[in-house]
């Protein structure tokens, strides 16, 4: 996976925030994902059709992380989450 | 009802497919025109039209009229009832307190076994599938379905009293259904959801009970869900709206304990008074 690609969320998979966790569940499966805050950020962004350079970009402007730190970051929840089936790119 | 025929390949790909552990398929949900055909391979078709104002069975030639009805009661008509907007769930639920407890599970997870346990013990029960929840007076409430209960031969052997009164049996399985009546205690009103119970995998040494997170809750919820449609994503959001709003109420709990019958009595005992103790949902 690289920051160029833009990501696809299926249309069974959804994610609803719920006390201080954001769920991500696969309707179709029922798997299931946990996110906290940032990570609900990230997966937000990743809804509007952007690649995830223009997430991390967005991202900079809202947190206090390094590049390099956020770019390892967002790939590998964006690798997780696509080997769980709840995005593709 | 509509006349047998036999199940004629469909050119088209399920959309949804619910299977077996083992893989073999249960239900294939197809889309024809504005409606869907829903087979149960070897059994029967249902062709729900529209929003689900009309349903059309065909049963397979050979498969009796006791199997077509219960599989449109346990499993379209939940369906159908998802798709028009209910809240429907894989989940048994009884009398409990002042409300009812519900218990949700996969299969095999002993949800009609628990809630035979407190109906042959006088505590009636709701539903031991197809539960549905529906909003009422600022909370929910669980309404009663079908007066049944389908339990495998070693539950039946360990709670049901000889004689009990027997539904016809199902082509499809080797589960025995009991109709409610004297000795299986069946409630017939709708009750205030007070408890859920999401049953654990039976590995527990001792009993255990666990407040859920309103994350947990929701995914026990949403994973136990029936779900006509699941590419349908406006009635998927509201429908994981609704259950979202459910599931921060401080009433969800894991409750895991040896699958042993002669432990049941014990079980009941501690959910009844868990039931009873305001304190747990403070």
């Amino acid at each position: 996976m690289n920051l160029s690609d833009k990501v696809t969320i299926p249309p069974q998979v959804m994610a609803r925030t719920v006390g201080d966790e954001t769920v991500i569940l696969d309707l179709a499966t029922g798997t299931y994902f946990g996110l906290d805050p940032v990570g609900a950020r990230i997966w937000a962004l990743m809804e509007e059709g952007k690649t995830l350079a223009e997430v991390c970009e967005r991202m900079l402007d809202e947190y206090e992380v390094t590049r390099e730190q956020l770019e390892q970051d967002t790939l590998r929840l964006a690798e997780e989450l696509a080997g769980q089936g709840l995005i593709a790119v | 009802m509509a006349e047998t025929r036999p199940q004629a390949a469909i050119a088209i790909a399920p959309f949804h497919t619910w299977t077996f552990p083992d893989g073999t398929p249960w239900t294939e949900f197809y889309r024809i025109g504005s409606g869907y055909l829903l087979r149960f391979p070897g059994l029967a078709d249902f062709e729900v039209l529209g929003e689900g104002e009309r349903v059309v069975c065909y049963p397979v030639p050979g498969i009796d009229e006791a199997t077509s009805e219960h599989l449109y009661l346990n499993q379209v008509l939940p369906l159908v009832l998802s798709k028009r907007g209910k809240l429907v769930f894989h989940a048994s639920a009884v009398e409990l307190g002042q409300g009812a407890a519900v218990f949700l599970g996969e299969s095999g997870r002993g949800k009609s076994t628990l809630a035979a346990s407190f109906a042959v013990n006088g505590c009636r029960f709701l539903t031991d599938d197809g539960l549905v929840v529906e909003p009422a007076g600022g909370g929910y409430q669980v309404l009663p379905s079908h007066p049944s209960i389908r339990l495998w031969s070693d539950s039946e052997e360990a709670l049901i009293r000889p004689g009990a009164e027997t539904a016809p049996p199902l082509s499809y399985t080797a589960k025995s259904r009991f109709l409610a009546g004297a000795g299986i205690a069946f409630c017939d009103q709708p009750r205030p959801l007070q408890r859920v119970y999401v049953l654990g995998k039976g590995t527990a040494a001792r009993l255990e009970l666990r407040r859920l997170t309103a994350a947990e809750a929701l995914v026990g919820w949403v994973k136990h869900s029936f779900l006509l449609d699941i590419e349908e994503r406006p009635r998927l959001a509201s429908h994981f709206d609704q259950v979202a709003a459910l599931a921060k109420l401080p009433i969800h709990f894991s409750l895991d304990y040896p699958r042993r019958f002669e432990d049941l009595d014990a079980v009941r005992q501690a959910l009844v008074e868990h039931a009873n103790d305001e304190s747990v949902t403070a």
